[in-house]
């Protein structure tokens, strides 16, 4: 059986099945099919059709297709806020008609010419928007309507003003560089376009009102909570929409100098089906400028080929018709299933084969062998916090805590029975250090590393450390930050668990098991965090070596703790102090007779084991079964254990049946007594430590009694 | 879990009749109460109250099935396969089974003084180590007819995924048969005038020992609910067959009588220990049930131990003087459920 974990590992640990997920999380991810499928349709086509990418049929499909992505582009900007736009064909005719005549009849400058168009549009536009808008018509009947009646006011301006405009002649040399003049290759109008989607892009993504629109999209009634004008967003977005048309109708009357009863005429099923296919949801708040140029190249360049190979129109509207269909059921499905399938590919474990380990039962006899000692310790807060990952006290044994709701609590000595909220951070408080000047460092869980100074200000340190070059998920973001120490250099020294997954997943973190951990250090006087190690099995507790030159930190999922030296002749070199235990090591802290304590949030058992060394298994396992169902290591159970710097055990500390502490994450001795927390625990133990030196603390131990 | 199997604490809530190690096999012997713990055959007296129960006999091996016929017959199958009956005065020995050696009889019952029915589990492990059978995915289980008068063995029903439980409807025409591993139970015509037939299906756990009640339904115990990961396990034969070889039986992921005792047993998410709560809802590898079936065998009610109580294995159970007595093998005790059929 050697052979195949050797294939099994070589399968699941050196192909990156975990991009996959990675890629699904990204906004843009949901590009790739439209774009895949434009790329497909340009291939088909070019084979299809003769000289379709001739230099000379780009160019015409390219001004056609500027007009086109023009109007996309407003109707997208709707559909983001989650409205629809169906009357830019008849706005879209009018804006042309009247570019042209006021050029050719009025002999207006072509400039003016572009304003009276884009106005033109904008104030249908607005029409559109105060119904909407204000008034809360319903977007599909306002739109028709406003569809008819353009259509009614162009057929009657068409009617007045055909036949002038075709005997009058325009000599303009700008108006005809417009029309039909090209930079390069690269048609005007197409430029144009250019010039008009990367504000448009800019403007949804990146301002203020974009992100309004976007939001309304997702959700109106949550914007108007959070106070967005929704009125008014939504009103503006038809005026985009129109102003779109404006701009698309004057490059269509600078195109042709002219326009006929056909003009427009079924353009708002395209720009439709456009939206849709390039993936702009129809319930609004999901889509980009992006997914409606993707869509519009799709639908144009399917429009114009069947043109040009013959097909009658009724051919034309009935795959436009199949393709809005089937983008529209992709859309809902899509919509409703992204989170499923994310939850179901993103989890790529990974092989790992675990050593095996002395025995924890109580009769076993070994150093690890687990007791009942801390089931009846004296109980601080319980039932009144949620969540003390860590616990640590100060100068004046008042007891400080995280909780989950985002509050550091503050108990206070010596009966520790009253309690505040000392500050609230929002995250998760997970690992706390007092620094020399006091301050209370904390690493918070998916935010960084913040520090609360005396006064209760608090500063953000750290959310971010360099960005590697080859991962797809932004790991410069602290995604767990864990637990952390300061060293004799002044530095901080703390741990950021997984890039794979935020503070509370961090136990599916163990199904997958895949080493994304990494050590970071932040120095006060830069400012600056960097990464010293990285590619670790979620490195968990720091705590720093009595000699002022190392610090240990416990690797969980490997079930060890390193040694790691940050100065010194040893400098940079890391040695693994203990390996294998039958627990998985949480924090680590000091303890008053120069040696160690060391948390476990949770034992190991032979199933999970033998699932680690089965990825094939655990992925099944994972698309299969609801989480709820999935196999973790024994998180009920755990305990504290006193090592020496060697590594040697000196006792362990535990709660068979868990009574009040099944999983411990952490525990913080002072003064004679060790308290104790847990993360998944509503309640901080208090035990009486038998011989331990009852004046002894923390903050002394690292800053000495005058600090 | 929904209609008839809504979750209760019916289990819970009911009452405590005797405190004892692995109790099962719980049959009427002319209103008395006898059960097995361990090899130790036990009779309690329901009269008094904290009665201990007080031993009738001791064998060398763990005692695996018990029945009580007319006539004072009774027989008892034991772990290393052996089945002895006492019948008027003579005690009779059964080490084989067709032309094999009886390895594992899970369930016994009269059909009247001088016809036995047999249930086998499996060809291959003896009862105790049932759940290497499912490991295994063992259909290996038969049912028989023995003859006390003159011996002869008739096989009824085999390529059964371990029958578990037998009970002989009235009129001794037909009997019904828990299959464990596949979740239903059989009807099976004794004179062979009709198919064997599936009573019930899909059942939501394992079915163990099936027993009367006085106004002619039947109550079906369940000794574990199904669980996913079980299941999905089912399907992973490398990874049951490593397991089998490489980690102890009581660390297995199977149904199991009890969990929570120690911390090499797997855990499973939604079973992690939030704020100190154990959620009942939780999926756990052992649970408590019992069902009633109406008279057309349609399950009618249910009562339950769930996840975050420890009344679970239920193993067998009877009815004595119209009150109904369960053994909880997992919970470690026998207890009177309030059953107003």
């Amino acid at each position: 059986m050697k052979i195949y974990e050797a294939i099994s590992k070589a399968r699941y640990n050196y192909v990156p099945d975990h991009i996959l997920g990675e890629l699904l999380t990204k906004r843009w991810a949901d590009n790739v099919v439209p774009l895949l499928f434009l790329l497909l349709t340009i291939a088909v086509l070019a084979n299809l059709i003769p000289g379709f990418l001739s230099p000379q049929s780009m160019s015409d499909s390219g001004r056609q297709l500027g007009e086109f992505l023009i109007i996309v582009c407003g109707v997208s900007i709707v559909m983001i806020a989650g409205g629809i736009d169906l009357s830019v064909g008849s706005i879209y005719a009018i804006c042309a008609l009247l570019a042209v005549a006021v050029v050719n009849l009025l002999q207006w400058p072509i400039p003016a010419a572009f304003a009276v168009s884009v106005l033109i549009g904008a104030t249908f536009g607005l029409l559109n928007g105060l119904l909407i808008g204000y008034l809360k018509l319903r977007a599909f009947l306002t739109t028709l309507i406003t569809f008819v009646i353009g259509r009614a006011i162009y057929d009657i301006l068409l009617d007045q003003l055909g036949t002038p405009i075709q005997l009058t002649y325009v000599d303009s040399p700008l108006w005809d560089f417009i029309g039909d003049g090209s930079v390069g290759q690269i048609p005007v109008s197409l430029l144009f376009t250019a010039v008009v989607l990367v504000s448009a892009h800019v403007f949804i993504s990146r301002s203020r009102p974009g992100w309004h629109i976007s939001a309304i999209g997702g959700s109106r009634r949550s914007a108007f909570n959070t106070g967005i004008n929704v009125k008014k967003v939504v009103c503006l977005t038809y005026v985009i929409s129109g102003a779109s048309c404006g701009i698309a109708g004057f490059l269509f009357g600078a195109r042709l100098n002219g326009t006929g009863p056909g003009t427009g005429i079924g353009l708002e099923i395209l720009v439709l089906t456009a939206c849709v296919v390039g993936g702009i949801s129809l319930g609004g708040g999901r889509g980009s400028i992006v997914k409606g140029m993707l869509g519009g190249l799709i639908v144009l360049t399917i429009n114009n080929s069947l043109i040009r190979m013959g097909y009658h129109s009724g051919t034309n509207q009935m795959v436009l018709g199949l393709m809005l269909a089937f983008a529209v059921i992709l859309d809902i499905r899509w919509l409703r299933n992204r989170h499923k399938v994310l939850d179901k590919v993103y989890v790529a474990p990974v092989y790992t084969s675990m050593n095996p380990a002395l025995s924890a039962l109580p009769e076993s006899g070994t150093p690890y062998a687990l007791n009942s000692k801390l089931s009846d310790t004296e109980l601080i807060g319980a039932g009144e916090i949620e969540g003390p990952e860590d616990v640590i006290l100060d100068e004046h044994d008042h007891l400080y805590c995280g909780t989950r709701h985002g509050d550091i609590m503050r108990f206070f000595a010596p009966e520790y029975k009253e309690s505040e909220i000392y500050v609230h951070i929002g995250g998760f408080p997970l690992g706390l250090a007092f620094g020399k000047d006091k301050s209370l460092n904390i690493c918070v869980g998916a935010m960084g590393l913040y520090s609360v100074a005396q006064d209760g200000t608090i500063t953000q340190l750290s959310a971010e450390t360099t960005r590697s070059y080859l991962s797809v998920v932004d790991d410069a973001r602290l995604r767990d930050p864990n637990d952390l120490d300061i060293g004799s250099d002044g530095n901080i020294y703390f741990t950021d668990s997984t890039t794979r997954y935020d503070a509370h997943e961090w136990a599916t973190d163990s199904v997958e098991n895949r080493p994304t951990g990494r050590v970071l250090v932040y120095d006060p006087k830069t400012g600056k965090t960097k990464t010293l190690l990285r590619g670790l099995s979620y490195p968990n507790g720091v705590c720093m070596a009595n000699d002022g030159e190392s610090f240990f930190f416990a690797e969980s999922w490997e079930c060890r703790v390193n040694r790691f030296w940050y100065r010194g002749i040893k400098e940079g070199k890391m040695e693994c102090v203990i390996r294998d235990m039958p627990g998985y090591p949480d924090n680590i802290n000091r303890a008053s007779d120069g040696n160690f304590w060391m948390a476990w949030l949770g034992m190991r058992t032979p199933t999970f084991d033998l699932m680690l060394k089965r990825p094939a298994t655990r992925r099944r396992m994972t698309r299969r079964l609801p989480k709820d169902d999935w196999l973790f290591p024994n998180i009920n159970t755990g305990g504290v254990v006193k090592f020496d710097e060697n590594g040697n055990i000196i006792e362990t500390l535990g709660d068979l049946g868990g009574k009040n502490h099944p999983m411990v994450t952490s525990m913080r001795e002072h003064k004679g007594y060790l308290y104790i927390g847990g993360i998944l625990n509503n309640r901080i133990g208090r035990l009486k430590l038998q011989g331990a030196d009852a004046n002894w603390t923390g903050i002394s131990s690292y800053w000495g009694d005058n600090a | 879990m929904d209609g008839y199997l809504r979750p209760n604490n019916l289990l819970d809530e009911a009452a405590i009749v005797t405190e004892v190690h692995q109790p099962d096999n719980a049959i009427n012997v002319n209103g008395e109460l006898w059960f097995s713990s361990g090899s130790h055959l036990l009779k309690l007296n329901l009269f008094s109250k904290n009665a201990k129960p007080e031993l009738l006999s001791q064998f060398d091996e763990e005692i695996s099935s018990i029945a009580a016929g007319p006539a004072d017959c009774l027989a008892i199958g034991l772990d290393n396969g052996k089945i002895f009956v006492q019948r008027s005065g003579n005690h009779i020995e059964f080490p084989y089974i067709g032309d094999q050696e009886l390895k594992c009889p899970t369930a016994l019952g009269f059909i009247d003084e001088n016809r036995l029915l047999v249930c086998q589990g499996s060809e291959h492990v003896k009862p105790s180590k049932m759940n290497l059978d499912l490991m295994r995915a063992g259909s290996s289980g038969s049912v028989w007819i023995l003859d006390l008068t003159n011996g002869s063995q008739n096989c009824i029903s085999s390529g059964l995924g371990f029958p578990y439980g037998i009970v002989v409807l009235h009129k001794a025409r037909k009997i019904l048969v828990s299959e464990c591993w596949r979740h239903r139970i059989l009807g099976i015509s004794l004179d062979g005038s009709a198919p064997v037939e599936t009573v019930l299906s899909d059942l939501q756990g394992y079915p163990a020992r099936l027993f009367p009640t006085s106004r002619g339904k039947t109550m079906l115990c369940l000794f574990a609910a199904r669980n996913r990961l079980i299941e999905f396990v089912l399907k992973e034969d490398e990874f049951r067959r490593k397991m089998i070889e490489a980690v102890d039986q009581k660390y297995w992921i199977a149904p199991q009588l009890k969990t929570g005792e120690n911390f090499l047993e797997p855990l499973q998410q939604g079973g992690v220990k939030t704020m100190n709560i154990h959620k009942p809802w939780a999926p756990s590898l052992s649970y408590g049930l019992l069902v009633r079936l109406g008279p057309n065998h349609s399950p009618e009610a249910s009562f339950h131990s769930r996840s975050n109580s420890n009344r679970h294995g239920i193993t067998s159970g009877c009815e004595v003087q119209c009150s109904t007595f369960v053994t909880s093998k997992g919970g470690d005790c026998i207890l009177e459920v309030s059953n107003d059929c």
